[in-house]
């Protein structure tokens, strides 16, 4: 079984590309995408920065074909770039290359911000919506499952989401440095555009007591407050709901700054030695430099915040590193786990095999032997017992081997020494049907108790896939 | 016997290095669990004072040496309680350091002879009311220090760049406030115990020693401090930095007077 992944992102193909090939709803196309022959399984990724379908298939040609027809005709609906096109802005991976490139996206080591945390419940999502399609079956769920684990070691063993990279949460986290917590504290935030509102959602998210909004044109402070459960206000207001906000965030445009030394000075008087954050992000500033100097008021502008997302986002790139090195090792574990898998028809096969001969001679022989009582059962432990002993070591081999190359390799040494068939079809089929408990079934492939489960629950899978 | 005060030692030391890791590495979770380390070092070092009536000769707590573990046993209580109530990332780290240095200190400090035998519990009361009071300032000096390090650094704009988890500003304010407010009446007391001892060994409650004076000018500053800080209008900054100016004169009031003389 390999395991095949086309996708676009934003460092492949622009966003008017992109939005081509953007899905709501995957499940009806997925469900088209396994019908055909050469896929076995398959989900479908589609944020605002990528789109990217994981199949598995014994067929990885094919499957390539399939992928990129799936792009052109049915992600696209023939609206996007000439299929000809399409090589250009997208990326092919398979097999090992297909596995990393999937931890990488769930770790958010390959977004755009790297560390972001949005893109693991889109993976999730994504995963879902597979399974609940019924496209999702035993490698692509261990493949999922293996994900979720790399991108929560990602998260708990490097820093690579620890330091905020927009300039609003920039801002919530210096707050923060100054607060003990926002649930008890007042934000004046001063204007009501796109910048005003990313701060005011980062300081919502964050669980913001009261939120005032002042503006000249007090209508469209209106319509921002009514969104964030707040107030709105004209900017004649601005000396009363200064002396009690806590937190001040300004964006208007003027060639004067509005809050003044004098201003802020007069507003501090009232409020006992409680401190006054105040976060300029207008150009030109709209607030006196000088207000920093003040002994409780805390300045910041844009310039500040920015150069301090920039350094996080240098320090982000820079833990990635330490992802990098725990994406290998998990997938160098899916790997074994995919070898694992793979030895399971053999050892099957094998076991069948062996069986067949032991009781085909037992049959030969029954009449010539004319046993009486106890002695057929003394017969037929004896047997079993020289069979297992027989079978023992080279099974043991072949479910221990956790390199997937040599593992590979013996598989094929031993279908061709104990002459054995191909994988059988439903062999095949037996993948696509999703594990209640991947990590009981299949988790374990080094636990040679938990391999001997691969080898049992493979004919059960089967049976519920009839 | 004194096995467990170096458990204590032990702990308080394994509190602190593990907080500077969860400090440094990053690690919250570690810089959390230390503070489990500091509830388990006050367990045993209580555990330890439990026992020492058992020396021969038994340390009086009158001991200056013992004064002080006790003074650090009281402020690392009073530093877990304010844990439970206050988000302070960090705070648990100078407290070990401390409490090791005061705890692992007394075991080095081994008095010849038994303390002086004063029929009542005067100078118990004395030494435990004027610890009492010394670890809760100590504390609010402490959450000074701090508050003085995170405005500086805030007035700079370096600490948007760092990584280290400190205290809020706000928090670090209302364990100075609380510190305050419950440290002052303690030493109150304390001095007001220290006088009648002296009243019960030499008949007068003043004898004019430099211990007394310096810690008498030592009271009448925190006095000042207090009124500045509940009744006056003294902000956050000014607070820290006399929380700090005041705990230093107080330390030298208590040990270093008796030095110099």
């Amino acid at each position: 079984m390999k395991i095949v992944l086309l996708g676009m992102n934003h460092r492949t193909a622009p966003v008017d590309v992109r939005e081509h090939f953007a899905s709501d709803e995957p499940g009806a196309l997925l469900q088209k995408l396994v019908d055909r022959p050469e896929i076995v399984e398959a989900t479908l990724l589609s944020t605002c920065n990528r789109v990217e379908v994981v199949v598995t298939t014994e067929n990885p040609d094919g499957a390539k074909y399939a992928l990129y027809e799936f792009f052109a005709r049915d992600l696209a609906n023939g609206e996007g770039p000439a299929a000809g096109a399409l090589e250009e802005l997208t990326y092919l991976r398979q097999g090992r290359e297909a596995v990393e490139h999937v931890f990488r996206v769930a770790s958010s080591i390959d977004s755009m911000v790297v560390g972001e945390p949005q893109i693991l419940g889109q993976v999730k999502d994504a995963y879902r919506e597979a399974t609940e399609a019924g496209v999702a079956g035993a490698v692509l769920s261990r493949l999922f499952q293996r994900a979720f684990a790399t991108a929560k070691r990602v998260k708990n063993e490097t820093g690579i989401a620890q330091r905020p990279v927009s300039v609003a949460r920039v801002a919530v986290d210096l707050a923060k440095q100054i607060f003990e917590t926002l649930e008890d504290k007042s934000a004046l935030l001063i204007g009501a555009g796109d910048m005003i509102e990313a701060a005011l959602i980062a300081l919502h998210d964050h669980g913001l007591g009261e939120r005032k909004v002042a503006n000249r044109t007090v209508a469209n402070a209106e319509a921002l407050a009514e969104r964030f459960g707040g107030t709105a206000h004209g900017l004649d207001e601005l000396d009363s709901l200064l002396s009690d906000s806590d937190i001040v965030l300004t964006c208007v445009g003027g060639d004067t700054p509005l809050l003044t030394r004098a201003r802020i000075k007069r507003s501090l008087k009232g409020r006992r030695g409680r401190p006054l954050f105040l976060i300029d992000i207008g150009v030109p500033r709209n607030v006196d430099p000088a207000v920093h100097k003040l002994d409780s008021a805390y300045l910041y502008d844009l310039d500040d915040l920015q150069e301090v997302a920039a350094a996080n986002e240098k320090e982000r790139r820079r833990e990635s590193e330490r992802a990098e090195r725990i994406v290998y090792e998990e997938r160098e574990q899916f790997e074994g786990w995919m070898v694992a898998l793979q030895a399971v028809p053999t050892i099957r096969n094998l076991r069948d095999r062996a069986e067949s001969i032991r009781s085909g001679e037992i049959d030969r022989f029954a009449g010539r032997l004319r046993l009486e009582g106890g002695q057929n059962e003394i017969l037929e432990q004896l047997t079993r017992s020289i069979v297992n002993k027989l079978m023992h070591s080279p099974i043991a081999q072949l479910r221990d081997e956790t390199d997937r190359e040599a593992g590979l390799i013996r598989l094929e040494e031993a279908r061709r020494l104990f002459g054995l068939d191909a994988t059988s079809d439903s062999d095949r089929d037996a993948s696509r049907a999703p594990l209640d408990d991947s990590e009981n079934e299949l988790g374990e492939y080094a636990d040679a108790e938990a391999t001997e489960n691969v080898a049992q629950a493979s004919p059960r899978l089967e049976e519920s896939n009839d | 016997m004194y096995a467990l005060q170096y458990m204590a030692a032990a702990l308080y030391l394994a509190t602190g290095v593990a907080a500077v890791l969860g400090l440094a590495l990053p690690a919250p979770k570690v810089l959390h669990g230390a503070r489990w380390g500091l509830l388990l070092g006050a367990a045993v070092q209580f555990a330890a004072f439990a026992t020492l009536h058992r020396l021969d000769p038994a340390p009086s707590l009158t001991d200056l040496g013992y004064a002080v573990a006790v003074m650090s046993w009281l402020a690392v209580l009073f530093t877990l309680l304010l844990l439970a109530r206050i988000r302070l990332p960090g705070f648990v780290t100078p407290v070990a350091f401390v409490a090791f240095l005061a705890t692992f200190g007394a075991t080095l400090h081994r008095p010849d002879v038994i303390a002086e035998q004063t029929g009542t519990t005067i100078p118990h009361a004395h030494v435990l009311l004027a610890s009492a009071g010394l670890a809760a300032l100590g504390v609010a000096g402490l959450a000074g220090f701090f508050f003085l390090i995170e405005h500086r650094s805030l007035k700079k704009r370096r600490s948007v760049a760092r990584r280290v988890a400190m205290p809020s500003l706000e928090a670090l304010d209302r364990v100075n406030r609380v510190a305050l407010s419950l440290g002052f009446p303690l030493l109150s007391l304390g001095v007001i115990t220290g006088a009648l001892w002296l009243d019960a060994r030499s008949g007068s409650l003043w004898s004019g020693s430099l211990h007394e004076t310096w810690m008498l000018i030592a009271w009448l500053i925190y006095l000042g401090l207090v009124v500045l800080r509940f009744v006056g209008k003294q902000g956050a900054r000014q607070a820290a930095a006399s929380a700090v100016a005041g705990f230093s004169f107080l330390i030298f009031a208590v040990l270093g007077a008796g030095v110099v003389s």
